[in-house]
C-alpha cells in the first residue's frame, strides 16, 4: 500500500483573498499547500514537482485553466486536477473533463465542499500511485524472465555437450549449435521433423521412449559412431520431458563427444590383446613340449628331451621376463609408486650397470669404453628408474652386439642436460625399424636377432621413464654397423614435475 | 618307396615349428618348415606341397593371409588345403571363421584353426578337404 500522510496540493488561482483562504483551510487539515498567483506560475510549478493534487482557477488573467490544466497534465499525468470557477457552464466542464481534469468544484465554495472534493481526489490519487507501482513491478519482472530465457538460452549455447529437444511429433522443439555438431547435420530447423535425420541407435531410443508407458523420469544412453574409425563418437542421453498431468511431452537429448575416450580405451583393449597374445606364445611353446615329452608314442631319445625341457625352460625365463617388463610399465604408467627423488650420481649408475653384466661382456669379449666425467651435476630422479633406463640400454647395445665388438658410454653436461650416451657396434636397425623401436612387444626380426631373447619392453620401458622425467631419447642407426642412443634428462625439474 | 606328403607349415615361433613338425612326421609326412611368409612362398613354389598350415600373425598383423591369398592364387595352390592357425581373436577383437562360402570367398584359404593347434585338427581339415567334405 502507498501511503500518503500529508498530500501535497498545488493552489493556482489570481484572486489573493482566496488563494490566502484557500491554504489556510487546507494546511489547518494538514495538507502541504503551494501557491501560484498566476497561470505562468502555476504551469511552471505543477509541471517540475510532483504535486498529488491542483485547484486550478478557470479564469485567470494570463491563462485559461485550460491551458494550465493541459500543461499539468502533459508532465504530471498522476496529478489529480480540479477546475474551480464562478461562471460553470456546462461546456466548460465537458471541456475540462475531456482535457482530465478529475473535478470540478464551483465557487464560491464552502470549506467543507471544498475538503470532500479534494479528499476523494486525494483517495483517487493514492490508487493512480498503487496503480502505477504494480505496473512499474510487474514490467520490472518480466524484463527479469526476458533476462532469465536470454541467460538460459546463452547457457545452454555455450554447452559443450549438445541439447536437442524433440516433442512426441518428432518436431524439434530446441536445439543448439554442439547438437548440430556431434550429430554432423548441417541444418536443423525449430518446428520440422528431426527423427528420420537422426542416427537409427538415437531414433530406436526415441520410439522406445515415445511407445512405452513412462511413469517415472529415467534416462536411457547409447553410443553412437558418427563417423567412422572413432573420429566421432557420441554418446546419447535421453530423458523424457513430462507434463504435470504426467503425460510425456517429448525428450531432452543430450549428446557428449566421447570420441577421445572412446580412442583410449581402444588402445587400451589393443594394448591387453597384444599383451595376450605375447603371453600365449610362450606358455603354448612350453606346453607344446610338455605334450611331446609326456606322449610315449612319440618315442624321444633322452637328448631329444633334453633339448625340449631346455627350450622349455627359456621360454618360461622369457615370460617371466616380460611379466616383469610389464609389471614395471604399469608402475611408471599408474604411478602407483611415488618416485623416490633423490640426487644421483650418473657415473656411479653407470659403473653400477656395467657390473652386473661382466658375465655378458666377458662372452661376448667385448671392449667396454666408459671414462667417467669428473665434476658432472647430480640429476634428481628415482634411482630405481634410471637404473633401469641405464641397464635396458646397456643390456640391448651387448645383446645384440657382435662377437669382440665395442660398446662406448659417455655422459656429460650439456646445458640444462645431463646427456647419455650408449653406442655399440652391433647388428644395427634398419629405418622402418628404428621407426618401431618405441613399440610393445616390436622386436626387429632378422637372420641376427633369431636367437636373442628379449621381450620387446625393454625400448617402450626406456621411452616411458624418459619421458616421465620430460627428457627426451634419440636413435642413430646402420644396419650391421651399430646403434648410437642419445638420453637427454633434464637437471631443472621441480618437485611438482618430478612427482607428475 | 612310396614318397611322403609334404606338408608346409609356416610359423615365426621355430619351437612351434618344431614341435609341429616332429608331430607331423610322427604321422608319417615330410613337414617343410618355413619361419617367415617370404620363405614359406619360396618353399611353396619350390616343392610339391599336400597341404599347407600358415601362422596368421609373422613379420605382419596378417601375414598369413597375405601368404595365403598368395599361395591360393597360383594353380598349384588352387588344389591343395590352405589352413590359417591363430590366435588373432584376441587382437582383433572380431572372431572370424572361414565356414561360410562367403567367408571362404574373401578369406582365401580352407579352414581357420585356433592355436595351439591340435595336430588331429589340422589333419583332419586336411582330410575334409580331399573328402570335399569341408
Amino acid at each position: 500500500m502507498v501511503s500518503y500522510s500529508k498530500a501535497k496540493i498545488l493552489v493556482i488561482d489570481d484572486e489573493d483573498a482566496l488563494r490566502g483562504a484557500v491554504k489556510r483551510i487546507l494546511e489547518r487539515e494538514g495538507f502541504s499547500v503551494v501557491t501560484a498567483e498566476n497561470g505562468a506560475r502555476g504551469i511552471s510549478l505543477g509541471t517540475t514537482d510532483e504535486f498529488d493534487l491542483a485547484l486550478i482557477d478557470l479564469k485567470m488573467p494570463d491563462y485559461s485553466g485550460l491551458d494550465v490544466l493541459r500543461e499539468i497534465r502533459k508532465h504530471k499525468p498522476n496529478t489529480v486536477c480540479f477546475i474551480a470557477t464562478a461562471y460553470a457552464s456546462y461546456e466548460t466542464a465537458v471541456e475540462a473533463t475531456k482535457m482530465g481534469a478529475d473535478g470540478y468544484i464551483l465557487k464560491p465554495f464552502t470549506p467543507e465542499e471544498l475538503l470532500n472534493h479534494l479528499n476523494s481526489g486525494f483517495k483517487k490519487r493514492v490508487l493512480i500511485l498503487e496503480a502505477e507501482a504494480l505496473k512499474n513491478e510487474r514490467e520490472a519482472r518480466l524484463l527479469e524472465i526476458a533476462f532469465e530465457r536470454t541467460r538460459l538460452n546463452t547457457v545452454i549455447k555455450s554447452l559443450a555437450d549438445g541439447v536437442l529437444v524433440v516433442n512426441t511429433d518428432g518436431e524439434v522443439v530446441y536445439y543448439n549449435n554442439a547438437a548440430l555438431k556431434y550429430l554432423n547435420l548441417q541444418d536443423i530447423v525449430i518446428g520440422r521433423p528431426i527423427l528420420e535425420e537422426l542416427p537409427r541407435e538415437i531414433q530406436d531410443l526415441i520410439f522406445a521412449n515415445f511407445t512405452s508407458e513412462i511413469t517415472e523420469k529415467k534416462s536411457f544412453s547409447v553410443e553412437v559412431e558418427i563417423k567412422p574409425k572413432h573420429e566421432l563418437v557420441v554418446e546419447a542421453t535421453l530423458s523424457p520431458v513430462l507434463r504435470q498431468s504426467g503425460k510425456l511431452s517429448g525428450v531432452v537429448i543430450v549428446i557428449k563427444n566421447i570420441s577421445e575416450f572412446k580412442k583410449v580405451e581402444h588402445l587400451k583393449s589393443q594394448f591387453v590383446s597384444m599383451v595376450a597374445h605375447e603371453l600365449k606364445a610362450p606358455v603354448a611353446a612350453t606346453l607344446g613340449f610338455i605334450n611331446i615329452i609326456l606322449n610315449k608314442e612319440m618315442n624321444l631319445s633322452r637328448e631329444q628331451e633334453v633339448d625340449f625341457l631346455s627350450r622349455s625352460r627359456v621360454r618360461l625365463g622369457s615370460l617371466l621376463n616380460m611379466v616383469n617388463d610389464l609389471l614395471d610399465i604399469s608402475r611408471i604408467e599408474m604411478k602407483t609408486v611415488m618416485r623416490e627423488i633423490k640426487k644421483l650420481d650418473m657415473n656411479q649408475i653407470i659403473s653400477d650397470t656395467l657390473g652386473m653384466f661382466t658375465a655378458d661382456i666377458k662372452k661376448k669379449d667385448l671392449t667396454v669404453i666408459f671414462e667417467p666425467k669428473e665434476n658432472m651435476p647430480e640429476v634428481r630422479a628415482d634411482h630405481g628408474e634410471i637404473s633401469r633406463l641405464v641397464t635396458n640400454l646397456v643390456s640391448n647395445a651387448i645383446k645384440y652386439n657382435k662377437q669382440s665388438g665395442r660398446v662406448e658410454i659417455t655422459c656429460c653436461q650439456q646445458k640444462n642436460y645431463a646427456v647419455l650416451e650408449i653406442s655399440d657396434t652391433g647388428i644395427g636397425l634398419r629405418k622402418e625399424e628404428q621407426e618401431k623401436l618405441w613399440g610393445e612387444f616390436y622386436r626387429a626380426k632378422n637372420e641376427f636377432t633369431k636367437d636373442i631373447t628379449g621381450t620387446g619392453l625393454g625400448m617402450p620401458i626406456v621411452k616411458r621413464i624418459v619421458d616421465a622425467y620430460s627428457g627426451k631419447i634419440e636413435v642413430e642407426s646402420k644396419y650391421t654397423e651399430g646403434t648410437r642412443f642419445k638420453v637427454y634428462l633434464p637437471y631443472n625439474l621441480t618437485d611438482d614435475e618430478l612427482n607428475n | 618307396m612310396e614318397t611322403k606328403k609334404k606338408i608346409l607349415i609356416a610359423d615365426d615361433d621355430p619351437d612351434i615349428l618344431a614341435q609341429t613338425k616332429l608331430l607331423l612326421e610322427e604321422r608319417g609326412f615330410d613337414v617343410i618348415p618355413a619361419e617367415s611368409a617370404a620363405s614359406a612362398l619360396k618353399l611353396f613354389e619350390a616343392n610339391d606341397i599336400y597341404a599347407a598350415a600358415l601362422d596368421l600373425i609373422m613379420e605382419e598383423m596378417d601375414s598369413g593371409f597375405t601368404l595365403s591369398y598368395k599361395i591360393k592364387k597360383t594353380e598349384k595352390g588352387k588344389k591343395i588345403p590352405v589352413v590359417i592357425l591363430t590366435s588373432a581373436t584376441y587382437l582383433t577383437g572380431f572372431k572370424f571363421d572361414a565356414t561360410t562360402k562367403e567367408e571362404k570367398s574373401w578369406l582365401k584359404c580352407d579352414a581357420i584353426l585356433n592355436k595351439p593347434v591340435d595336430v588331429e585338427d589340422l589333419l583332419m581339415k586336411i582330410e575334409e578337404y580331399y573328402s570335399g567334405t569341408l
